[in-house]
């Protein structure tokens, strides 16, 4: 699954450990989802979405086939 | 006291418990080193026993208790170990250890039982020991192969 985190955090010139304490997770975890290795659990897609003022499917970028 | 707070000071709790239990284990084992003269077995492995409790209890304090006194550092270390990558990760390598453990207890319990009926050697002495520190240590292994493999996949 794709995903726009990087650009919406830089957007807001975060680092992704900021990134990280804003929803509470570890920075490695932001790594992985920004390098796509990584999908989030419905909980943490929703905290994302929510610090970014969008919806998840603005953020998350479901291909099919994933 | 917040919810994050509150948890790193059971975690502290735990360590100081821990610390307490493993000193007291030490003194019980010195005591009964000097005092018990006649015992076939080697007493010293309650004192090993108390370091071991000990140790993890110092180790439980210094990565805990630091984090009491920050707000980032209490937000920072929780993020960490509630992080559902991280416990993600460490679920599966638990399920591969254990059906690593599953795996050699069978083996061994089959062993066990052909040998039984004359139809494989009985596992004794040193054979059993090494069965036993195999299946112990691999398992251990197997977690922890599989928390890097992982960490590095996902």
């Amino acid at each position: 699954m794709n995903n726009r985190l990087a650009e919406l955090r830089s957007a807001r010139d975060w680092t992704q450990q900021e990134l990280a304490d804003r929803v509470e997770v570890s920075r490695q975890t932001i790594i992985s989802l920004e390098g796509g290795r990584y999908n989030p659990s419905i909980l943490l897609a929703f905290r994302l979405a929510r610090l970014f003022d969008a919806r998840i499917e603005d953020v998350f970028l479901y291909v099919e086939g994933d | 006291m917040n919810d994050r707070r509150g948890w790193i000071a059971t975690r502290v709790r735990l360590g100081w418990g821990s610390l307490a239990v493993g000193i007291a284990v030490i003194i019980a084992g010195v005591i009964a080193e000097m005092t018990i003269t006649s015992s076939p077995y080697n007493l010293r492995i309650i004192t090993g026993f108390g370091i071991m409790v000990t140790g993890v209890g110092v180790g439980v304090l210094v990565r805990y208790r630091a984090a009491l006194r920050d707000e980032l550092s209490a937000r920072r270390l929780t993020a960490e170990e509630r992080d559902e990558r991280t416990m993600l990760i460490r679920m599966r390598a638990g399920n591969r250890a254990f059906w690593t453990s599953a795996a050699l207890v069978y083996a061994g319990l089959m062993w066990s039982s052909s040998a039984a009926n004359n139809g494989l050697p009985e596992p004794a002495g040193d054979a059993l020991w090494y069965f036993l520190a195999t299946a112990t240590l691999v398992p251990f292994a197997v977690y922890i192969g599989s928390m890097l493999v992982d960490e590095r996949a996902n």
